[in-house]
């Protein structure tokens, strides 16, 4: 049919498609030399793997109402098998880049990826004497 | 009277349409938990632009219920509650330039940008965590284009709704 677009239209196609340009470029900007996989499930941390530090794949089998399998190799990390009905999150697929995450909605479980600077075993930023 | 059983019979359309598109697998295209195309809300739009704000308001939280109820479970209710009544507030809001600034297109995207907000919004809460906001950008990509899509149907809608005296009586 004849929808002819009135100018507030653009102003909020406009406005939606700048904030999600956004947002990804913000995420996307965090590049750094270290990538941290961190895997939550029901708001906790259960493991952090050094995406850097990893030579052969690395397999994590998690617990949970829908059990799953994460596999995670040098740089990268995904959801290998989940028993929860959707697959959404096999699908996903791997992820590899900063502030990146695969999230199992059924069984609440979600992994991301963080930056470090510095090696997981060390916190600090500097010691004084 | 007649107008407690068109609810009756709007919420049973938009039901049948919720559970309709949990067959359509646009998670194949973007892998987003929970992501669909929103045909539902083009009841709620009828409902707000043939019927009021309460009406539609009416039909969204028996919609979302029922739909919980039927299908969904109950952490779902909380994701689509916060989704349908955060897009029916937006749309309520920009109906007030309906015409004037704005027609079906720019109110339908509004509308899907907001109702997908909400629900990242009660994911992170859920999930006590922000990191899901990292699919936010891409929802809202994705509610351009479901918005161009729900606005398109319901203006052909209106459009053949208004010719018939269906409506006019209703008024």
């Amino acid at each position: 049919m004849r929808l002819k677009p009135k100018p507030g239209d653009y102003l909020i196609l406009v406005f939606v498609i700048a904030a999600a340009l956004m947002m990804m470029i913000l995420t996307y900007q965090q590049e750094t030399t270290r990538k941290i996989a961190v895997i939550v499930q029901d708001g906790e941390i259960i493991k952090r793997i050094d995406l850097n530090e990893i030579d052969k794949p690395l397999v994590i089998a998690y617990e949970g109402e829908y059990p799953g399998i994460i596999e995670a190799e040098n740089g990268r990390i995904r959801f290998l098998e989940a028993d929860c009905p959707d697959k959404v999150c096999v699908r996903t697929g791997w992820i590899s880049r900063n502030g990146q995450i695969a999230v199992c909605l059924p069984d609440n479980i979600m992994i991301k990826i963080e930056g470090s600077e510095t090696p997981t075993d060390n916190d600090t930023d500097i010691i004084l004497r | 009277m007649k107008k407690v059983a068109l609810n009756g019979l709007l919420i049973s359309l938009a039901l049948v349409l919720s559970f309709l598109e949990r067959f359509i697998p646009l998670g194949l295209i973007v892998p987003i938990p929970g992501i669909k195309l929103g045909l539902a809300n083009i009841v709620t739009m009828f409902a707000l632009f043939y019927m009021g704000f309460h009406s539609a308001l009416i039909i969204t939280l028996l919609r979302c219920t029922l739909a919980a109820l039927l299908f969904g479970g109950m952490s779902s209710l909380l994701f689509s509650l916060a989704g349908a009544l955060l897009a029916l507030l937006a749309m309520a809001l920009l109906k007030v330039g309906y015409n004037k600034m704005f027609t079906l297109l720019g109110i339908s995207i509004g509308g899907a940008a907001l109702h997908n907000t909400g629900q990242i919004l009660v994911a992170s809460l859920m999930m006590r965590n922000t990191a899901v906001f990292a699919y936010l950008p891409i929802l809202l990509l994705a509610a351009v284009f479901t918005g161009l899509l729900t606005a398109t149907i319901s203006s052909n809608l209106f459009h053949v709704l208004d010719k018939t005296s269906v409506v006019n009586q209703m008024r």
